[in-house]
């Protein structure tokens, strides 16, 4: 990957298709296999399902920015938006066991984001961006 | 582009949901909604044949944990078939065969319920 890469859109679930588009074309060109870039555009889409749920309340007047770059061996893919914070590395993971037998749905998304990266930082600017970015090693 | 449809069909007293397309959490509003129409028909016994779904994330996996309680306490069950490896990785990963039956293909999936039955 020559330079870093951008796209922008409404917070829309519509939207998720380009997200996911956008992110496979970008692993592509680094040589990831099949299976790990299932992975990556899997952690991403619910990372941007999060943001338009509970930062944007699905309101579409917002954005989110995404922006890739390689820095040495790691992909980065960061994701800017305003509203609610969240910091995945806060929230604990669910004990299975528990989920399935009381039925639980959903909070299933920011396992699967920690499953599938190898980190995860975020970062929060006065008065309102978020920054949270996925990071997956080539090695 | 068809992003997402379900084609139902009925067989031997069994829903079947053929799913096609992506499940995300744009789309899975629409597989809650042929649950809700399965629920309200009394149609507690369903097969989801995941033979054309290419994707699925979190939100589609959310569908089938909020209707599993409400199809089996009506003496039904959500059965799952036909996913391609990259489909059941999702699901193994995260531990679903501990609550939902997973079979290779939809036939087995429909003697399943027949046996249950005698």
């Amino acid at each position: 990957m020559s330079k870093d890469e951008k796209i922008i859109v409404h917070s829309s679930t519509k939207n998720l298709v380009l997200i996911r588009k956008f992110i496979e074309e970008q692993a592509l060109k680094l040589g990831f296999d099949e299976n790990v870039i299932n992975q990556i555009i899997l952690a991403v889409d619910e990372a941007c399902t999060n943001i338009m749920k509970y930062s944007h309340s699905f309101n579409e007047e917002n954005t989110i920015q995404i922006c890739t770059k390689l820095i040495g061996d790691d992909f980065k893919i960061q994701i800017k938006y305003n509203g609610k914070s969240f910091d995945p590395n806060n929230i604990q993971n669910p004990d299975m066991d528990e989920y399935f037998k009381s039925f639980r749905v959903g909070g299933l998304g920011i396992p699967m984001m920690k499953k599938f990266m190898n980190r995860i930082e975020y970062d929060y600017k006065i008065p309102d961006e978020n920054s949270l970015t996925l990071i997956k090693s080539i090695s | 582009m068809d992003e997402f449809k379900i084609i139902r069909e009925e067989i031997d007293g069994v829903s079947i949901l053929n799913l096609d397309g992506f499940l995300d959490a744009h789309t899975s509003v629409e597989l809650e909604k042929a649950f809700e129409e399965l629920k309200k028909e009394s149609n507690f016994k369903v097969i989801v044949n995941f033979s054309r779904l290419t994707y699925i994330s979190s939100a589609g996996l959310g569908v089938f944990m909020a209707f599993i309680e409400d199809m089996r306490s009506n003496k039904g069950d959500i059965k799952l078939s036909e996913m391609s490896e990259k489909i059941y990785n999702i699901f193994d990963m995260l531990g679903f065969p501990v609550l939902f039956e997973i079979y290779k293909d939809q036939d087995t999936a429909l003697k399943k319920f027949n046996e249950s039955e005698n």
